[in-house]
């Protein structure tokens, strides 16, 4: 088991090395082929040389190898790295907010909108799914996949537009004649994200987001539950006279459940990709919404400075739950 | 076992979601005691200091958290003395401001002509990088401020010489009241741009610390800023200390920030916002719902959108006629009719009517009239066989939408095939000359004098290179900026700027298209909303919130 863990770790530390310097150099290519990204912080107006050159200092942007292109800019990236080691993730480009600081803001509001996402696909995945292998082949099992095909259809930026510009502000209109506007069910239906009620706020979006991304775990564990309902452990326990219900929830529930638990992993690298979406049209600060923001803005360092602590949460997650399954599962450590 | 705790643990999530949420909504209670405005914020704001505040966000608030020496009237946008007690010279280059007494900033300190000689050296510093530096160049010593650089071949920047001064040597103190500024040349329109943010004074306690002061302003206006969760929200409250004319008549300002704007507008539909405009295709919902329309506010700005070229590259684009002929292939008009009703106007001059010196149909080519134009394509030696239009742009749907039409245009007309090319990396592509094709370019006034269209866009004093932006340079009409410069009064002025402006028109270096109507929408618990005539944002001041 020892050995395993260290295989893990190492590997997760290589592959965060890979991770930060594909990064630096894809943002070095587009620095050489897209000319100063400090020029962009004047906009319309010239700036004076002098100027430019202190904000190219704010960005680190004076090495000279960032005109030579082709130049892979080694040291800024030994340089980033080293900070990195240090616990520095540098700062936006004025100088006034430290990443971390900023992530530490916003990573909060992710992390709620994950919490619905992941109760969700749980409670739609898991009960959808098992209803539709315990119904195999008749009217519940074709109507639930039909549906898991039409959730497929439909992208997630689809629903929250039409959400957001259609339905929020009649549903939200009309929840607040019979229920108050201060009251939970008005918060909820507000078209954008409110700070000052970020659960209430956050839990139609979160919703959405998650049944987009259940269909998915409808048809896992479907399939995992219908190869449990033929395994043989499942016929002994039937053949012992167990009640349905227990053989359902202890025998055949509880082992399909291990792939759709590792499945959370990599699960939630996909939606990171359906928060940036999300975030932005709902106007959640959150991490996804502080990438797109950065990246529209040419904040160089919050977007290397973000992804790579999306990078680490990312593989660290992925690393804890390779563990679990191989504290789940013995044959994994004996590979 | 495993499957119940996974299930225990979504439970006690649900629970802690609905705790939350029922928790906060105290809140709202208290906020309903005071009137309080909603209003919307870009978050991209990251300063509010006024001397680096340069977009309409920022200078939109910075706009009720200070007072200048000088401001605008709402209706005709004509300057007059605020702070100021007067503003005067007897030969347009040394200038003598009276300052009124008893004025102080929110934290106690006195605004006096140190405060405005402080915020102005902090600007014009080179170093401290202040989107508004060069508003100070016409200031005697702005030069020693700068500090020298080289750039070589490459475009790498180096330093030769550190700035030899922090102070602009054209900025005296005389007494606490009176400030004398010294200016390189005569500028007869001095006072005219006193008015703009980047004038605005600073305390003594700001210049200790520029970087905290860009996030907790501290301001000498009607509102002081109480808290910013950098983001999230924005919130001012009504400072009783102001001593100025327009007295706040309610309480509290908040602003939500906004990743993009026209994502506020179901929020206002919902109540939550009180100042928004729809996004492009709700537009017309919007102009046809009645009760709507009654709370409509439009004016026309001084952003003024018009199409450069690549002077810098060559022909054709430095033949003129090949320049008109793409004027007079583009129909601006049923363009601005058929993607974006009612927001913009046609341009038909270099400047906008709405600035000081802006005059109607300057602009002899900016109409439509495809005849001459194929005529004038065929006199400049038409367009290369085969070759690709590239039109720029930065990245926005709805300039997309309109700059997709202009290609059409000149492809039905002048037959020339283009593609369309938005990028978010616009400015630096534009400021690094890799454009080899017309691009789109959008001006707003910093202060309200013709001038300002015309010094800073086209002017660069560089014979070989030309202005950044386009390559541009025309002996003749950098004389008549320096004569105008150096005028008597500011009609004289004006008018003299308006003949170097004539100068641009017989050239045709760019095609002016449009300018920006401004639109807002307000919530039906608002009076009195009227719309700056620079910025086009809704005046805080004035506005009335219904109880």
């Amino acid at each position: 088991m020892g050995s395993y863990i260290a295989r893990r770790v190492l590997q997760g530390v290589f592959t965060l090395f890979l991770v930060f310097f594909l990064l630096h150099l894809l943002t070095t290519l587009a620095i050489q082929i897209n000319g100063n990204p400090a020029l962009a912080f004047f906009g319309d107006k010239i700036p004076s040389k002098s100027q430019l050159v202190e904000v190219e200092k704010r960005y680190h942007l004076d090495d000279p190898c960032f005109e030579q292109f082709g130049n892979p800019c080694v040291r800024p990236f030994l340089e980033r790295l080293n900070g990195y080691a240090h616990g520095d993730f540098g700062s936006n480009l004025r100088g006034d907010q430290q990443i971390t600081a900023m992530v530490a803001t916003a990573a909060p509001n992710t992390l709620r909108l994950f919490a619905v996402v992941t109760v969700t696909w749980l409670i739609g995945g898991m009960l959808l799914g098992s209803l539709a292998a315990r119904h195999r082949g008749r009217a519940p099992d074709y109507s639930i996949r039909f549906l898991s095909i039409l959730i497929d259809a439909f992208p997630v930026f689809v629903m929250l537009l039409v959400y957001k510009y259609i339905l929020a502000v009649p549903i939200e209109r009309w929840m607040s004649r019979q229920t108050g506007e201060d009251s939970l069910a008005t918060l909820m239906f507000k078209p954008s994200f409110d700070p000052d009620h970020p659960w209430a706020t956050v839990i139609v979006p979160g919703v959405l987001l998650g049944i987009t991304g259940s269909a998915a775990f409808i048809r896992l564990v479907r399939a995992s539950q219908l190869e449990t309902y033929n395994a043989d452990h499942v016929r002994t326990a039937r053949a012992k006279g167990l009640r349905e219900t227990r053989v359902t929830l202890f025998h055949i529930v509880r082992n399909s459940s291990i792939p759709v638990v590792t499945a959370i992993g990599f699960v939630f690298a996909d939606a990171l990709a359906g928060a940036v979406i999300t975030e932005g049209l709902m106007n959640i600060y959150g991490m996804g919404g502080l990438l797109w923001r950065s990246v529209r803005e040419s904040e160089v360092s919050v977007v290397v400075g973000t992804v790579a602590l999306l990078a680490v949460v990312v593989l660290t997650v992925n690393v804890l739950v390779d563990l679990a399954y191989a504290v789940l599962d013995p044959r994994i450590r004996y590979d | 076992m495993r499957m119940a705790r996974v299930l225990a643990v979504g439970a006690a999530t649900m629970l802690a979601v609905s705790a939350c949420a029922s928790g906060n909504s105290g809140d709202g209670a208290e906020a309903a005691k005071k009137s309080v405005l909603h209003s919307a914020l870009g978050q991209s704001v990251d300063t509010l200091l006024p001397a680096d505040s340069n977009v309409g966000d920022n200078i939109g608030v910075d706009d009720v958290l200070f007072s200048g020496l000088v401001r605008y009237d709402i209706d005709t946008g004509k300057p007059y003395n605020y702070m100021a007690q007067s503003i005067t010279s007897t030969d347009n280059k040394t200038w003598t401001i009276k300052i009124k007494k008893g004025w102080t900033f929110q934290n106690g300190e006195p605004v006096d002509a140190a405060a405005y000689a402080r915020a102005w050296n902090a600007a014009a510093y080179g170093p401290n990088a202040f989107a508004n530096n060069y508003f100070f160049d016409k200031v005697a010593g702005y030069d020693t401020m700068q500090g020298e650089v080289e750039e070589d071949d490459d475009g790498n920047v180096k330093v030769l010489k550190k700035p030899s001064a922090t102070e602009l040597s054209g900025l005296k103190v005389v007494d606490a009241q009176t400030l004398q500024v010294t200016l390189n040349s005569q500028f007869a329109a001095f006072p005219t741009i006193l008015g703009y943010t980047g004038f605005f004074p600073m305390a003594e306690k700001c210049a200790k610390d520029l970087r905290a002061c860009a996030t907790k302003p501290i301001g000498n206006g009607p509102f002081k800023v109480t808290s910013w969760d950098r983001g999230q929200k924005l919130v001012a409250e009504r400072w009783k200390g102001y001593k100025g004319a327009e007295k706040p008549s309610y309480d509290r300002i908040e602003w939500r920030e906004y990743g993009e704007n026209e994502v506020s507008w179901p929020d206002f539909q919902s109540g939550d916002v009180d100042l928004s405009a729809p996004p492009p295709e709700q537009w017309a919902s919007a102009m046809n719902d009645p009760e709507l329309k009654k709370r409509m506010v439009k004016r026309p700005t001084t952003a003024l959108t018009f199409l450069a070229f690549p002077l810098y590259a060559g022909k054709p684009w430095t033949d003129p006629n090949f320049r008109k002929a793409v004027s007079l292939a583009i129909d601006v008009d049923t363009i601005i009719k058929q993607v974006a009703p009612g927001r913009y106007t046609r341009a038909t001059g270099w400047v906008p009517t709405t600035v000081f010196g802006g005059r109607k149909n300057v602009c002899d080519s900016c109409r439509y009239d495809p005849a001459e134009a194929k005529k004038l394509l065929a006199q400049a030696g038409g367009w290369p066989k085969g070759k690709v239009m590239k039109i720029a742009l930065g990245s926005d749907t709805t300039q997309e939408a309109i700059f997709k039409a202009i290609g059409d245009q000149l492809k039905l007309n002048l037959g020339i095939n283009y593609s369309l090319v938005p990028s978010e990396e616009f400015f630096s592509l534009r400021s690094a000359r890799k454009f080899q094709g017309p691009f789109r370019n959008n001006w707003y006034a910093d202060y309200n004098l013709n001038e300002n269209y015309l010094r800073p866009v086209y002017a660069s004093g560089d014979p070989k290179k030309g202005n950044t932006n386009f390559g541009y340079y025309d002996k003749k009409f950098e004389a008549k900026l320096d004569e105008a410069d150096q005028a008597d009064n500011t009609a004289d002025a004006v008018r003299l700027y308006q003949q170097a402006e004539d100068i641009l028109a017989a050239d045709f270096p760019t095609v002016p298209l449009y300018v920006s109507d401004s639109v807002t929408f307000y919530g039906d618990h608002l009076g009195n909303v009227k719309l700056n005539p620079f910025s086009g944002a809704v005046d805080l001041r004035i506005l009335k919130i219904a109880k």
